[in-house]
């Protein structure tokens, strides 16, 4: 009888407490594409966040999948039934701020001391029209991975490749000295803009930039040397690689976990192109953003956590254990960090990199470039031509939007 | 008698249906006439407002004279392009910190001083005017502020708060769009200059940006009470509309009599001719009303000139910009985007010429919503007046039982698949796209536009040097493509599944259990992993398919080079996909045929051909039927295999209308126009569907 | 009973054929076995040299994983809850089959049945609700769902597209199998007195066994596999379904074929083993003793 009395005291006590807690702590919702240890890694800093804030922010979360994220938050945000938090690459950001009430502008909250800890081109990647739309969160880069047992040193310049690669190559045998999915455009990325060429001059796209060209018709000279094989794909590179039949490879880290066991293997920056100068191979970075949802009741604490979460502590525990490359700079100071040579290889390729465009307009690029790239790889037309083409179709589609 | 009792009813159903219609019209033609007229009358208001604003940036642009100030910002603007930054991120601090010393702090102060006095006179001279603040985006700072809220210790200037982050939002909106529309129309679309929001009580916030030597450094943000007078709903006319051609019908019956169709013409006649005079008399009280507002705006832009003039001269400013430029208060009647409506000319008085332009397009825009009004009313008229209403109504009660058998499995069907088939409709009638989603449909209609443009596209193919090139993103060589596709994989489909059903289903056969289920494996997987292991068993180096070649002596194959291969491949792989659903379709309506049939056939002696041909085919009809018509329809939009395998390569030569669709939709973002493909889509599949029911009669019922 | 021999085929031509059905149907899956098996995550490709022989080439073709390993499976029931998925799936599956059956055979029932006004054009409008592409259609069935009936991050609403995706498949294929049991059925059982309710119950849908078997495995099928729905509205990630935890094994950079192998693999089996149920109703057929009474 008296434990039944001690109940219900004890309940109408929670009660009355309860409530009060729940006035106080706040619940911010977050969405995110991870999965196993990148996963474990951010739902072990928002552990940290939940108990350094007991009380008074509470985050949980939410992953989705890669294929229906985009389409989610498109359905979902804008009509105020998403998350309060999430995060995404930047390819998206343009189209999102197009679209209205999805993504929330952070400048107001920026002070110089919180701009000044990311690197500078992933902060890039999230201003659009001179505004930062999120905070990075980490990026993805692609840099030269090499077998050790074949490539005792990784090449400095793109002549020291050519000669390593066909040293190595013995297309008969199967074995290739450079693999990599050259005729896919992101990658290509990487030549194109060491050209000094790009997809959009502010907002006009020049796909047929003198320097676009350039740096296809000396993909072709590589393509023509014989080093690598035919129709690349993902599939074709890790197999390649893990069977010791690649020696390089340029990919990003994504490779590295597809990367057999038995194989050592190095990491290295780009080479400088020869042929342009000696400028760096520039590739493309993609940049995951911690974003604020717009019609977010709790945008103050969601940018609490969007801040805690890209600062040094959560992105040590996310470099070490998610194996992500955060975007954070002073992380790299850690030496933890700074002893960890695939973070240090990435970190040292993010210096030359470009961050991709992240207008809207990009994704009407992506299929006629993409065309022109299968064109030229099988050189079925020059890349002059094949350009033109794709510049003419990306400037339609771009009208074809302006028209009433 | 019952003839007779007939006659009646016709005259006064068509009675009762021309006054429900000519209710429905005159209602909806007076709604429509009020909303325009309210509308009108909010654009006045907010024209006028307008004016007003324009007055006042005028006044702040005129208030920072001196050279000094206009250095510091082009220095802050050529900073970032300085140094890409090889010191990865190293740049950033020290550009913040240079834009920092770049800035003179008296010249600052003095121009905030001038600012802020400017604001202060303004507020003075125009009691209708509220709050008026100006933001500097500099510092975030509130540099002037008339509000009563920013009052003593929260007076400009001062570091905005954080409530006030929209504010400073609204701002940077406005810089990106002016930037934006700067960079020239081959980027995105144009955006609106000037933030317009109206509050619940009738009080309207405009904001527009703050320009220095070019560039947007600041915003102001101006409250004006802008209620408009309220438009009184017509009663006269809208009654007039309604009774009239009832009135006039019910004269007409008279000398009519009883004829069925001669009185069905007549009520449509009258509905027409009243619909018609209804929209001659809103056009005229429409006129009236635009009229009205250019010279409400051209009498504002007289007062506020001089009101300027005077503040200037009060402020001891010069009317001329520091660049020369002298007030232009003719240029004061600006759209959202900062651009002269061109209604006023330069004398200050209303442009008959744009006016009349004007009420050309009011009068276009008035045919076709009468054009609209007239045909839903003569379908009510119709309705009530033909007899179908009472028809409908019995019948619902007769049917009872069937309609509530039908009804769960149909209310579902409406709610979750005809509304949003309602909304891809009227998405295809609209421009919607990225830029414009936050419109109504209203503002995007472009009517047929997106079918026309689509249906009256006829490059399929082009003359090159190698002759004759398919123009593979021509909506008639994917829609020939789709149609090839369809065909060759239902074909391949029904015959390997009907056969495989059919050995299956033989007394006798061993194994059959085993062999059953191992052909339904590839429906039981998921199909998107075995879309992408066929996609690699025909890779040109490394697939499966070329290694059997060559081990059979044969030469690989680029499959995906040529778009007959790359048909192939794809045709391949979705005939394994889909034969098991077939096969198992198929062994279910074998089941359907009496065996005793074919034990009287064999008695007859007809041979195992004749047997399958005058009962095996036969019988299975009713139940392949819909099967093979559903089949169709899905082939057609079968959307992962041709994305997943082929990914429309060559060139997009094996895209089929529905990935065509996704991509206009997904990568050009142009969602009417994709909408318009879709609804095309539906209409080609609608045709087919009854073409095939009427050859079947797939939708009768047994005798 | 057994008709004469000489009349039926020789069997061994047709389990010839069928058997290189089977070898075609298998092929592909025994790929997607081998991935799954084989511990890494790449989608398996066949890598000879140029000059390879006859040996290396058929090794090469033949899909056997270089060394055998069940780590995929290990991890993909290990490093997230993919076994709930899986019932969550089998719930949602298995409710979408009963409510699509009971709602097609109750409408195919009509439509075969009942003549009535509006008769034709429901029917063609069950049909036409296919035609309509659904690539802009998420946007306002999330509208619906979500933001109108409030069922967003449940079952019942899943439960509820799903079964509306699938209705218009299995009332036309009810109907036409209702179609083809004759009306002297019900019209005796009408004189011996029986309810309309025992007709349907007692006669009708014993007969249509085949009929509801495939309508079943339809309705199943159309509720096990979809994925960008469910991942759509749910926002829980203990509600989330099995195709949308297979899903998460394709990023947008990388793909972990192995875990996603696995997984449509032990995703193949419930459905296997509901055919393996449904089969003996599949093939009972009318006999004719049963029919002409």
């Amino acid at each position: 009888m008296r434990s039944y009395f001690f109940r219900v005291t004890l309940a109408l006590a929670l009660l009355l407490v309860f409530p009060l807690c729940a006035l106080a702590q706040k619940e911010i919702v977050v969405w995110h594409g991870y999965r196993g240890g990148e996963k474990e890694a951010f739902e072990k800093v928002v552990d940290n966040f939940n108990k350094a804030n007991a009380g008074k922010i509470k985050v949980t979360t939410l992953a989705v999948p890669y294929d229906a994220f985009a389409d989610k938050i498109t359905a979902a945000v804008p009509r105020g039934k998403g998350p309060d938090v999430f995060i995404f690459a930047q390819d998206r950001l343009g189209g999102w701020i197009a679209a209205g009430n999805t993504v929330e502008p952070l400048d107001f909250f920026l002070d110089p001391a919180i701009k000044g800890r990311y690197l500078k081109a992933t902060l890039d990647a999230m201003t659009y029209q001179g505004t930062i739309y999120g905070l990075p969160l980490n990026f993805k880069v692609i840099t030269l991975i090499y077998n050790k047992k074949l490539v005792p040193a990784p090449p400095k310049t793109t002549a020291e490749l050519e000669t390593m690669a066909k040293k190595f190559t013995n297309a008969q045998a199967g074995r290739f000295g450079l693999v990599y999915w050259y005729s896919d455009f992101y990658y290509h990325a990487a030549l194109m803009n060491g050209f000094g060429g790009g997809v959009f001059l502010g907002r006009k796209p020049t796909v047929n930039s003198a320097q676009n060209v350039a740096s296809l018709n000396y993909l072709l000279t590589w393509i023509n040397q014989g080093f690598m094989p035919a129709e690349p794909s993902t599939a074709l590179i890790t197999s390649l690689f893990n069977q010791g039949k690649a020696a390089m490879v340029f990919s990003g880290p994504w490779f590295l976990g597809e990367i057999d066991k038995g194989i050592e293997y190095g990491l290295a920056p780009l080479p400088t192109i020869s042929e342009a100068g000696n400028k760096p191979m520039r590739p493309w970075i993609t940049v995951e953003g911690v974003y604020v949802a717009a019609p977010s009741k709790n945008k103050d604490a969601a940018y609490e956590f969007a801040k805690y979460l890209t600062d040094v502590p959560a992105a040590k525990v996310m470099a070490l254990e998610g194996r992500q490359t955060p975007a954070n700079k002073g992380v790299y100071a850690d030496p933890a960090v700074a002893n960890d040579p695939i973070l240090k290889a990435f970190r040292q390729q993010v210096d030359v990199a470009v961050p991709m465009p992240n207008l809207p307009e990009m994704s009407m690029v992506w299929s006629p470039v993409t065309t022109a790239m299968n064109v030229i790889a099988k050189k079925a037309a020059t890349p002059k031509a094949a350009m033109d083409q794709a510049q003419k179709e990306v400037v339609e589609r771009i009208n074809n939007l302006l028209k009433k | 008698m019952a003839a007779q009792a007939q006659l009646v009813s016709h005259r006064r159903r068509f009675l009762i249906g021309l006054a429900l219609a000519a209710l429905l019209g005159a209602w909806l033609g007076a709604a429509l006439l009020a909303g325009s007229q309210q509308a009108e009358r909010r654009d006045r208001a907010e024209r006028r407002a307008l004016v007003t604003l324009s007055s006042l940036t005028a006044v702040l642009d005129r208030t920072s004279g001196g050279s000094t100030q206009e250095a510091a910002p082009t220095e802050t603007a050529q900073a970032p392009a300085a140094s890409p930054g090889t010191e990865g991120g190293m740049g950033l601090g020290a550009e913040i910190a240079a834009a920092e010393q770049g800035q003179a702090p008296t010249s600052a102060d003095a121009r905030g001083e001038a600012v802020r006095k400017a604001v202060e006179r303004f507020a003075a001279a125009h009691p209708e005017v509220g709050a008026i603040r100006v933001v500097e985006f500099e510092g975030i700072l509130l540099a002037a502020s008339t509000a009563p809220s920013d009052r003593g210790a929260k007076a400009a200037p001062r570091r905005l708060e954080r409530d006030e982050k929209p504010l400073y939002d609204l701002g940077q909106r406005l810089r990106a769009a002016v930037e934006g529309n700067r960079q020239g129309a081959e980027g995105a679309a144009r955006q609106p200059e000037i933030g317009v929001a109206r509050q619940p009580n009738g009080v309207l916030i405009l904001t527009a940006p703050v320009e220095r030597g070019g560039e947007v450094i600041g915003m102001v943000q101006m409250e004006t009470r802008a209620v408009p007078e309220p438009a009184a709903f017509a009663w006269l006319p809208f009654l007039a509309a309604w009774l009239a051609p009832v009135l006039g019908l019910l004269l007409l019956s008279f000398a009519l009599g009883e004829k069925r169709w001669l009185l069905a013409g007549a009520a449509a006649l009258v509905l027409i001719l009243d619909l018609f005079l209804y929209g001659r008399y809103a056009l005229q009280v429409l006129a009236a009303e635009r009229r009205a507002s250019t010279q409400a705006v051209a009498a504002q832009i007289g007062e506020e000139s001089k009101k300027a003039e005077t503040l200037l001269a009060d402020l001891s400013l010069s009317p001329n910009k520091p660049a020369g430029q002298p007030l232009a208060p003719t240029l004061w009647d600006v759209d959202l985007f900062r651009q002269s409506r061109g209604l006023i000319d330069a004398s200050g008085a209303p442009s008959e010429g744009r006016l009349g332009e004007l009420a050309g397009a009011d009068a276009g825009r008035m045919t076709r919503s009468v054009a609209v009004l007239a045909l839903v009313s003569l379908a009510l008229l119709a309705f009530v007046g033909l007899g179908w209403a009472v028809r409908t109504g019995t019948a619902l009660v007769e049917y009872r039982v069937a309609y509530a058998y039908t009804l769960p499995a149909s209310l579902g069907m409406l709610v979750l698949v005809f509304f949003p088939f309602f909304y891809g409709i009227a998405l295809s009638f609209t421009n919607a796209n990225i830029y414009n989603t936050d419109k109504s449909i209203f503002e995007t209609f472009v009517g047929l536009q997106n079918y026309i443009d689509i249906i009256t596209d006829f490059h399929v193919a082009h003359r090159t040097a190698e002759g004759l090139v398919w123009d593979y993103h021509n909506f008639y060589y994917t829609f020939l493509f789709t149609v090839i596709w369809t065909v060759c994989n239902v074909a391949i489909g029904v015959s390997l599944g009907l056969l495989l059903a059919l050995i299956l289903n033989l007394r006798g056969f061993a194994l059959k259990p085993i062999y059953r289920v191992l052909l339904i494996l590839p429906w039981a997987t998921p199909n998107y992993i075995t879309s992408l292991i066929f996609k690699g068993m025909f890779h040109s180096q490394f697939g499966v398919i070329n290694q059997i070649l060559e081990m059979l002596g044969g030469h690989a194959v680029a499959w995906f080079n040529r778009p007959f291969t790359s048909f192939l491949a794809v045709l391949t792989t979705n005939g394994w996909l889909s034969f098991p659903f077939m096969m198992v379709i198929s062994l279910g309506a074998l089941q359907s045929i009496p065996a005793d049939l074919y034990e009287a056939a064999r008695v007859d002696g007809a041979s195992r051909w004749q047997q399958f041909r005058s009962i095996t085919l036969p019988s299975l009809k009713p139940a392949l039927v819909p099967a093979i018509i559903l089949s169709v329809i899905w082939t057609f939009n079968q959307f992962n295999v041709i994305y997943l395998v082929s990914a429309g390569e060559p060139g997009g030569s094996t895209e089929i209308l529905i990935t065509q669709s996704y991509k206009l939709a997904f990568e050009q973002y142009r969602y009417g126009y994709a909408a318009a493909y879709s609804a095309i889509i539906f209409l080609i599949l609608l045709a087919y569907g009854t073409w095939q029911n009427k050859v079947t009669g797939a939708t009768e019922a047994i005798g | 009973m057994r008709p004469n021999r000489s009349e039926e085929p020789a069997h061994w031509p047709l389990h010839i054929f069928v058997l290189l059905m089977v070898l075609i149907t298998v092929y592909p899956i025994l790929w997607v076995v081998t991935i799954a098996f084989s511990g890494g995550q790449s989608l398996a490709i066949t890598n000879v040299p140029a000059n390879a022989t006859f040996g290396e080439r058929l090794r090469a073709i033949v899909p056997w994983p270089a060394h055998v390993s069940a780590t995929n499976f290990v991890s993909l029931f290990r490093d997230q809850p993919f076994a709930r998925w899986l019932l969550n799936s089998v719930v949602v599956a298995g409710m979408t089959t009963i409510l699509g059956v009971a709602l097609a055979c109750t409408a195919a029932y009509a439509f075969s049945r009942f003549r009535f006004p509006g008769r034709r054009v429901g029917l063609m409008a069950f049909l036409v609700s296919q035609m309509f592409p659904g690539t802009l259609m998420l946007i306002p069935l999330f509208i619906i769902l979500v933001q109108w009936l409030k069922l967003g991050s449940t079952f019942t609403g899943l439960v509820l597209i799903y079964t509306v995706t699938a209705i218009p498949f299995c009332v036309w294929m009810m109907k036409g199998y209702f179609d083809t049991i004759p009306k002297e059925l019900e019209e005796s059982a009408l004189i011996d007195g029986a309810s309309q309710a025992t007709i349907f119950f007692r006669i009708i849908l014993p007969l249509a066994k085949p009929a509801v078997a495939v309508t079943a495995l339809f309705s199943f099928m159309t509720g096990w596999n979809e994925f960008i729905q469910a991942a759509t509205f749910m926002n829980r990630e203990d509600m989330y379904t099995g195709p949308v935890g297979l899903r998460f094994f394709v990023g947008g950079f990388s793909q972990q074929w192995g875990y996603f192998a696995a997984g449509s693999i032990v995703a193949a089996i419930p459905v296997m083993a509901l055919f393996l149920f449904l089969q003996k109703y599949l093939v009972s057929g009318l006999t004719a003793g049963a029919v002409k009474g």
